[in-house]
């Protein structure tokens, strides 16, 4: 269990990295974190000719909390995220989604970007990035486009990102009329979840104005649960039966397929409960 | 196809070190077959089970998912950097009095993981859940582990 | 290795502090990766792909091409220079009885089919990619009921089905059914265990060096029995058994799955010969859960036959075992064991069982930590829970109805086990009591909780070796220690027995301390050399280290201290009646008149004198201090215990949370209690991993899905509470020193209690608990079916 012979390149530059790309694209697989990448070596599972090691770039592990969105960089930790004061003051079901990934050995290493773009159906942040409504940017040698997460997530395991394009910056719209609440199902704290539901509601009063429920685990990358949502829309969020009633359009929504990990139903049960869960603690009852 | 080989520099327990590595060659085989600190322990390879957990710049991390070429230019902190047979630190003396280990083949991640808590001031709670929930013990059934760290987090840390 | 000073003898029954931890502690440990030889070449195995086919071609030529490879051997090479492995545990009538290091024939997807050797590791696993192997590939059947389907794929064709042997146990099959036919009650249920995969933290591993002048082999070698791999590689490499020395380091654990030697073991020896430089291999974490033997595979078709009164009539399983590919060292032991120890504490008119053990294109099974009697517990103590729930009675009342009672100890049961001592009823009670008054069982809203029991006896200290003979164990079932007092005073312990993180080397110290009448400091134990070590047939297997091997020192140490008391005597000019060892006031071991403190004679200087052969009896016809004692047991030893676990199930996620753990535990004289509590709590965990989250699956084709940790999932923290151990001394009959074993005993009933605890929160699905292990997906559809979800 040795990885496979490959070329390694780590660029001191974007530039020199967006260059490599350019170069050996298909051909290359990018290690920041690597805490993906390395098992799959290891396991000879990934056999890149070209190991283009980003983490000498400088300038992509920044932080800014700005007026209506957190931007991260790509080569961000999600140790240093979760221990964010500023992210936990206007993001907080962020950095539980963050505290929900693996465990604190493997966060140390682990980077928002390759988190994101290795495109784990399984993996928390996609789930959160759906539910927020944000976006990643892109960037090549001739330069860099935003795209949203809708268009980013294709399928397991694979993206919208072109081969020459690094993933530089990941970002999370923070409205603040909005609250969020993150909850997953796993066998135990730092396993694969089973299931996982971000719920986002906006209020007016006890009033929904909108909502915005994702799903991990449950489809091919991580989806927004739109029925649920529409549900929620003009309800009074105090109501235990608008919530239940949203936790059932959301299990009736979804399609998920049976696994060794668990049936269709199963998963529906539990994405049924989560939503019952999250939009409780937004409406403010103890579960 | 041979591997590229580079020359790192790292600051190994206290020590500065050169070493020509494989581009392609763990961290956690060559801290233990290059430089012989075999006291860093390999059970999975692939980052689940916790045994090869060392400090990297003072944060815990498994050195079997960093390359060794990775960690050129890097401070690396492992088992041997600890108490002595005759020296037991703190932190060991506890896993000692508090049998918190049969094999002791997890042990050497276990401790530098908690060393890495307890340098970041994590609270108890934090550090058996999240911080101990990171690594696997087939032996003890963990019992004796929490125990040691309740005794060492009690006398050493909270005060 | 020493002990430090500050306990006070006698030392056993105290916690003394393990003496390798502090080497452990450090990283000092040397396990087999650890060690670096000069000049050293890297093992990868090759293995089969294929869950069952030939191997049509092997053609190693680019590999062997490539400047790192030294040496790549195939199967045909192998085979040609290589002898069989004998199981050594044979069931009547079994079909097959050698194993082949390699063969063209494969019939499991990590079998092994060759090595390659090279400069490094990696460079090894690029040539294994490079070797150009082409199978014929044959249809292939995983599953134990699938195996004995009419057309089913045949393993050994020329047998014409998949069955290895047939075996009862017990009363007669007519007995047995005559009595469950009058019963008026009988619950008959499909109970099944899983396969797992023992997962020591240390993999298997071995670095082997020819010496080519003096034609002898030396291995360093991961395993629980050195001896016995000494003598399967001579047998396998056509040496003798002198030119072979197999050494022992720390171990990282066995668990069983060390108890014997694998084909890929030889393949590391032989390339080491061939060769001629020292070759390394050390299994990753895949190989290890696809090519270290598994443990368990079995389905029970059992009954519980009751009286109108709730009394137990009989018990009786018929009993499909898995073997896997082929039969392991033990073969069919694990299940034959698991009839024997069927009918646990109780009293039943009749009891037996009937396997039928068959091939499958699958890892083999065999030993690992429980062995037959965690299935035996899980059938029998589910299948009480069950006729409790159907009767309307109490599960604990029901029990303690139909106990064997201390006054009736020693009994032999149905199946032909003498149980030795102690008071099951007791064991029972105590974690009743104790379970019942801290328990939480109150079901708030959506989680619901439940409190389980259940109990066991537990064969341990594999001996005598007439009881060997009898079942067809080809191991001597004795010990031998050997105790030597140095010139100087220091003292060294040696026994075939091995420590694997248990610490066996400082429970020795303990004994041989006590003993011997001295501190515990001067006291070395030396274990797993073959060079050094007394012969040992079994090793560290089977819970009886302690025992077998401990009833060794324990004689092997009085002997030397009553040499050591005739020369003080002979010296002092008194009668050893007359005589006392004593530490003084300044901390001195000393031999002293009865009464007379002045007048002493030190522990060295009587070591010191007996070396030179000065001034000692004359009626002593050998010289020197070591005493070499050859224990073998009168008989087994059986220890026993009740386990009570509270467990909090979320209907809405299945997810199992155990709340609390109560144990009562009986292994007879504790050495170290410190030391026997972990070995519980180990092995109680080693059981959750059973009841919730072990388990190896194969796909369609034969292919293992569970390879990694990612998908063998193994206990963590956070899923073992604390455990609350009471612990009972009735000392072993038998044994000197009175200990009985206690490695397994956490691992044999932790499952049924879980399952059972599961069944008391939500009695709505308790009949379907039936298959380890129970995994959230597994229990939300059984609520879910059972209309608990609204």
């Amino acid at each position: 269990m040795k990885p496979p012979v490959f070329e390694y390149r780590d660029p001191r530059s974007l530039d020199e990295a967006l260059g490599l790309l350019n170069e050996y694209g298909d051909d290359s697989s990018i290690l920041a974190g690597g805490q993906s990448l390395i098992p799959l070596l290891n396991l000879r599972l990934a056999r890149p000719d070209y190991v283009i090691d980003i983490n000498k770039v400088p300038g992509l592990d920044t932080i800014e909390v700005l007026p209506g969105c957190v931007r991260v960089g790509a080569l961000t930790r999600i140790r240093r995220l979760e221990r964010d004061p500023k992210i936990r003051a206007v993001a907080p079901a962020l950095s539980d989604a963050f505290q929900n990934i693996a465990h604190p050995q493997i966060r140390s290493r682990t980077t928002i970007g390759g988190n994101i773009s290795h495109a784990d159906p399984s993996s928390e942040l996609p789930g959160v990035l759906a539910a927020y409504d944000g976006r990643v940017q892109l960037t090549s040698s001739s330069g860099s486009r935003w795209v949203s997460w809708s268009d980013f997530f294709v399928t397991v395991f694979t993206t919208t990102r072109e081969s020459n394009e690094l993933l530089t910056a990941v970002e999370f719209p923070t409205d603040q009329n909005f609250s969020y609440e993150f909850e997953e199902i796993a066998r135990r704290p730092g396993d694969y979840p089973l299931a996982g539901v971000c719920a986002g509601i906006s209020l007016d009063g006890s009033q929904v104005r909108a909502a915005r429920l994702s799903a991990i685990a449950i489809a091919d990358r991580p989806i927004r649960m739109t029925a649920a949502e529409s549900a929620l829309v003009g309800v009074d969020i105090s109501n235990a039966a608008v919530r239940q009633a949203a936790s059932q359009a959301a299990a009736a929504e979804i399609n998920p397929m049976d696994d060794e990990h668990g049936s269709a139903a199963f998963r529906r049960g539990l994405v049924s409960t989560l939503v019952k869960r999250t939009l409780d603690r937004l409406a403010g009852v103890p579960s | 196809m041979k591997s590229e080989i580079r020359t790192i520099a790292m600051t190994v327990n206290g020590e500065q070190v050169s070493v020509d590595v494989e581009v392609r060659a763990l961290l956690s085989d060559v801290l233990r077959h290059d430089l012989r600190l075999t006291g860093t322990h390999v059970g999975c390879e692939h980052g689940v089970c916790g045994a090869c957990t060392i400090l990297v710049d003072g944060e815990s991390a498994r050195s079997c998912l960093i390359l060794a070429v990775q960690a050129d230019g890097s401070t690396i902190e492992t088992v041997e950097s600890l108490g002595s047979v005759s020296s037991l630190s703190a932190l060991q003396e506890a896993f000692r009095e508090n049998h918190g280990l049969q094999c002791g083949f997890c042990t050497s991640g276990i401790l530098m993981s908690l060393c890495a808590a307890e340098r970041h001031g994590e609270d108890l709670e934090e550090t058996l859940g999240e911080v101990l929930g990171g690594h696997i013990c087939r032996c003890t059934g963990y019992q004796n582990i929490r125990a040691a760290i309740e005794a060492h987090w009690a006398k050493s840390v909270t005060q | 290795m020493t002990i430090e000073t500050g306990v006070r003898r006698p030392y056993v029954g105290q916690n003394v502090l393990r003496s390798n931890d502090p080497k452990l502690l450090t990283g000092g440990g040397r396990f087999i990766d650890d060690l670096h030889f000069p000049d050293m070449l890297h093992a990868t195995i090759v293995r089969s792909t294929l869950a069952h086919g030939t191997i049509e071609q092997f053609d190693a030529g680019a590999a062997r091409a490539e400047s790192d490879v030294a040496l790549v051997l195939g199967p045909e090479e192998i085979a040609a220079t290589t002898g069989l492995l004998p199981c050594v545990w044979l069931a009547p009538g079994q079909r097959m009885t050698h194993i082949p290091i390699a063969s063209r024939k494969v019939s499991y997807v990590g079998q092994p089919i060759g090595i390659v050797v090279a400069d490094s590791r990696a460079a090894a696993e690029d040539a294994v990619e490079i070797l150009d192997i082409t199978f014929a590939e044959l249809p292939c059947v995983v599953d134990s009921e699938a195996s004995i389907a009419p057309g089913a794929p045949l393993l050994v064709p020329e047998w014409g089905d998949n069955i290895c042997a047939q075996v009862d146990a017990g009363d007669p099959r007519d007995e047995i059914e005559e009595v469950i036919a009058r019963a008026a009650h009988v619950v008959e249920r499909r109970l099944r265990i899983q396969r797992v995969a023992p997962n020591p933290m240390e993999t298997r591993g071995l670095i082997a060096r020819w010496d080519a002048a003096d034609e002898s082999l030396t291995v360093w070698m991961s395993t629980q029995t050195p001896h016995h791999c000494r003598d399967h590689l001579a047998t396998a490499l056509a040496l003798r058994a002198d030119q072979v020395r197999v050494i022992v380091g720390e171990l990282g654990g066995g668990f069983g799955a060390k108890e014997h030697l694998y084909p890929d073991e030889v393949m590391v020896c032989l390339a080491a010969m061939r060769s001629g430089r020292p070759v390394k291999w050390v299994e990753d974490r895949v190989e290890s859960l696809t090519a270290t033997l598994h443990g368990r595979d079995a389905i029970h078709r059992a009954r519980l036959a009751l009286d109108a009164d709730g009394k137990f009539l009989a018990i009786h399983s018929d009993i499909l075992g898995n073997l896997g590919a082929h039969p392991s060292n033990v073969g069919l032991g694990p299940f034959r064991v698991s009839m024997g120890m069927l009918p646990g504490p109780y009293h039943f008119e009749r009891a037996g069982g009937s396997l039928t053990a068959v091939l499958s294109n699958t890892t083999p099974t065999g030993a690992y930590r429980g062995f037959g009697m965690q299935e035996a517990t899980w059938v029998r103590e589910r299948l009480i829970d069950e006729a409790a729930r159907e009767l309307g009675l109490d599960v604990v009342e029901l029990r303690l109805r139909n106990m064997i009672q201390p006054h009736e100890l020693p009994f032999t049961t149905r199946t032909f086990q003498p149980y030795d001592s102690g008071d099951y009823p007791e064991a029972m009670r105590r974690t009743v009591v104790a379970a019942r008054a801290e328990a939480n069982v109150t079901s708030v809203g959506r989680i619901r909780r439940g409190l389980g029991f259940a109990t066991h006896v537990e064969f341990t200290g594999l001996g005598d070796s007439r009881s060997q003979q009898i079942v067809g164990f080809s191991l001597g079932g004795y010990e031998t220690a050997k105790v030597r007092v140095d010139p100087d005073g220091s003292v060294s312990v040696t026994s075939g027995v091995t420590g694997m993180g248990q610490g066996i080397e400082t429970g020795f110290a303990q004994l041989a301390a006590d003993h011997l009448g001295i501190g515990i400091e001067r006291i070395s134990v030396r274990l797993g050399d073959t060079a050094s070590a007394p012969y040992s047939a079994t090793g560290s297997i089977a819970s009886r280290s302690m025992t077998v091997g401990g009833g060794a020192v324990v004689t092997a140490a009085g002997k030397v201290r009553d040499r050591m008391m005739a020369i003080a005597a002979h010296q002092l000019e008194i009668s050893p009646n007359d005589l006392e060892l004593v530490r003084d006031a300044s901390g001195r071991d000393v031999f002293q008149p009865k009464g007379s403190p002045d007048i002493s004679l030190t522990w060295e200087k009587v070591a010191e004198s007996a070396w030179l052969n000065w001034n000692v009896p004359d009626e002593f016809n050998t010289i020197g201090l070591e005493e070499t004692f050859v224990y073998n047991p009168a008989s087994v030893s059986y220890a026993y215990a009740t386990h009570a676990v509270s467990v909090a199930v979320d209907l809405d996620t299945g997810l199992v949370k155990l709340e609390g753990y109560w144990v009562t535990h009986d292994s007879g004289v504790m050495v170290n209690p410190m030391i026997c509590d972990g070995q519980v709590l180990g092995g109680i965990a080693q059981g959750v991993g059973i009841a919730l989250y072990e388990g190896m699956r194969w796909g369609e084709t034969g292919q293992p899905t569970t390879t990694t940790y990612l998908d063998y999932v193994l206990p963590l923290s956070v899923d073992i509470p604390n455990v609350k151990i009471e612990h009972m001394v009735t000392p072993s009959p038998f044994i000197p020193g009175g200990m009985k074993g206690l490695g397994e005993g956490g691992t044999i009933t932790s499952p049924a209690a879980v399952g059972n605890a599961i069944a008391a929160a939500v009695p709505e699905i308790a009949g379907l608990l039936l298959e380890t292990p129970f995994s959230p997906s597994k229990l939300w559809t059984m609520i879910d079916e059972a209309g608990l979800h609204v």
